[in-house]
């Protein structure tokens, strides 16, 4: 495997065999019809992989999420050029609700718990589209297999629940829905390492066990390349680097920018990074 | 203290009407976030449309059937034409279109019906009054009472029990999350203003039966404000209790203090009270303040 002409990496298909379910065809997206959040990105999913986008805040990750689900419709964006693929359908025109039917499920940022509706509520709500019957039972049965915990919680309020919990939900309010493609977007945001820790060894399971592809929107570069066995780097509504998760973590870029290490592969001093800075704050 | 029980007993069966109408408001409010001026004209629209079908010969179990579905399509066709395109426009110009469809639906009331008032002919309930101890009430109050329960019991019912109704819940809390789960927010909305027409039409018809039926129905309708304002706009709860507690208000102030006026203190007691309610308690009883984890 080799980098192409602009030093740019083949897509995911390279690393895992088959055809990519997912494929992002060099898209342009417009917010209010002026406002160019994405410059032509592309990516692609293989079929049962992980692949994540790495980038700093406001580089496009969610937005790029968000045209795939088709939720950015309802912000007042779209898609004005390129096109989605999902297994070889065009989607970059459907409804989000249509999307979702045909099992591309986000899970959007910030733990969005139906706050008002208990756990098992919430987990209801994923069954949607599929009704309530034996789809719902199974999916249920699912999340609890995975998700223990929300088992005792079900009665409760979803917005009175501790945050990696919400999280718990909203994850598994995804899985009741029967995902062929499962969009995450922050899902370590705001929660303590030791939960991140849990919540990423479960999305592991998910992604071996019942074969879902997970596109994962991370900005915990470390946890997300150990997460995904391929990445790619967003930066200002472009993608400006992609690889396999290995690869990437040897990049020196990717290294310095985004897991703040040195050329030495130790840890870069925290005095040594806001060095510039500093002086800059206190000698002008 | 017999004619205090029979005025708070009377307040809560005429209540229970505008807790009907009130659901039918809170539940547009909750999934869309549309503030429905129109609600007033919805039952007195439903309420001719009973009446049309009860004058056509329909029993009138029948007639109120026909008037569910009769509304049930209305709203589903009033959200399609007038407010599926102001989705996403600012909340001033979408309550502004409630405001045209209230003078809109009162117009084709007023064009269809004219402004006479009608009756139920023949009375559908029966004239005798009924007993309770020493206390009297109309017929006409205690079935209003009961076909107001049933419903509301149907429609929570609904809320607790079904997809949809648990999908109209979801978005009313989180559009966003609920947009990703394959809900379709559109058909949230088509159906909440199908459900508030038909609580409305039912309301409005009760109603008709009391007083009988003219323009004025509409302005009892307009009765819902102060109800969902003291109910807490978005709790469906709050919105029943808030109903029942208007009647009761409204029954109250007419008993004991239409002596000391001109009249009218009836027509404007809960007005008065919404007045200080807001003042004191603007989120009402129930409703929602943000879940906040600390």
């Amino acid at each position: 495997m080799a980098p192409d002409d602009d030093g740019r990496w083949q897509g995911a298909e390279c690393v895992v065999k088959g055809e990519p379910i997912l494929r992002v065809t060099n898209i342009e997206v417009l917010y209010h019809e002026v406002i160019l959040a994405l410059k032509g990105v592309s990516l692609a999913v293989p079929p049962d992989g992980v692949v994540a986008l790495l980038g700093a805040n406001g580089a496009g990750k969610s937005t790029t999420l968000k045209a795939i689900s088709g939720l950015l419709k309802h912000e007042n964006g779209k898609v004005a050029q390129g096109t989605i693929e999902f297994l070889g359908e065009r989607i970059d025109r459907r409804s989000a609700e249509e999307i979702a039917r045909l099992g591309i499920i986000q899970v959007i940022e910030g733990r969005r718990v139906f706050e008002h509706l208990t756990v098992e509520q919430n987990l209801r709500v994923g069954a949607h589209q599929a009704g309530n019957g034996a789809h719902l039972r199974r999916g249920l049965e699912l999340v609890y297999h995975y998700f223990p915990r929300l088992k005792d919680l079900r009665q409760v309020a979803a917005g009175y629940v501790s945050g990696g919990e919400q999280q718990m939900t909203v994850i598994g309010r995804a899985l009741v829905a029967g995902p062929r493609l499962l969009l995450l977007d922050e899902p370590s945001m705001g929660l303590a390492p030791l939960l991140i820790h849990e919540i990423f060894a479960i999305l592991a399971r998910l992604n071996q066990v019942e074969r879902i592809p997970i596109l994962l929107v991370e900005q915990n570069a470390k946890l997300a390349l150990a997460a995904a066995r391929y990445a790619y780097v967003l930066e200002n509504g472009r993608v400006v680097m992609d690889g396999p998760s290995e690869t990437l973590r040897e990049n020196p870029d990717v290294r310095d920018f985004y897991l703040g290490l040195t050329d030495l592969g130790t840890r870069k001093s925290f005095r040594a990074v806001k060095h510039y800075k500093r002086r800059k704050r206190w000698v002008t | 203290m017999e004619i205090f029980l029979e005025l708070v007993l009377t307040g809560i069966m005429v209540g229970s009407i505008y807790a009907l109408v009130a659901l039918g408001w809170t539940l547009i409010y909750k999934c869309s976030g549309v503030l429905n001026l129109a609600m007033g004209e919805l039952t007195l629209l439903g309420a001719y449309v009973c009446l049309a079908f009860y004058t056509w010969g329909f029993p009138f179990p029948a007639a109120l059937g026909a008037t569910l579905i009769i509304g049930f399509l209305l709203g589903l066709l009033t959200e399609r034409l007038f407010l599926r395109r102001m989705i996403g426009e600012p909340v001033l110009s979408v309550v502004m279109v409630t405001v045209g469809l209230s003078f809109f639906f009162r117009a084709v009331v007023g064009f269809l019906w004219g402004t006479d008032t009608r009756v139920f002919d023949p009375p559908v309930f029966p004239r005798e009054p009924f007993r309770l101890g020493q206390m009297v009430f109309g017929q006409v109050y205690l079935w209003s009472f009961v076909a107001a329960v049933v419903l509301l019991v149907v429609f929570v019912a609904f809320f607790e029990r079904t997809r949809w109704g648990l999908a109209m819940k979801a978005t009313a809390d989180d559009e966003m999350a609920a947009l990703s789960l394959g809900v379709s927010a559109k058909r949230v909305y088509a159906l909440a203003w199908a459900i508030a027409f038909m609580a409305a039409g039912v309301g409005g018809t009760l109603l008709g039966n009391i007083n009988g039926l003219n323009i004025s129905v509409g302005t009892l309708g307009i009765l819902v404000l102060p109800a969902v304002v003291l109910g807490g706009l978005n709790s469906i709860p709050g919105a029943i209790v808030g109903g029942i507690a208007i009647g009761v208000l409204q029954n109250l102030s007419g008993g004991y203090l239409e002596r000391f006026t001109a009249g009218g203190v009836k027509e404007i007691a809960p007005f008065v009270f919404m007045v200080i309610l807001l003042l004191f308690r603007p989120y009402g009883l129930w409703g929602w303040v943000k879940i906040e984890r600390v």
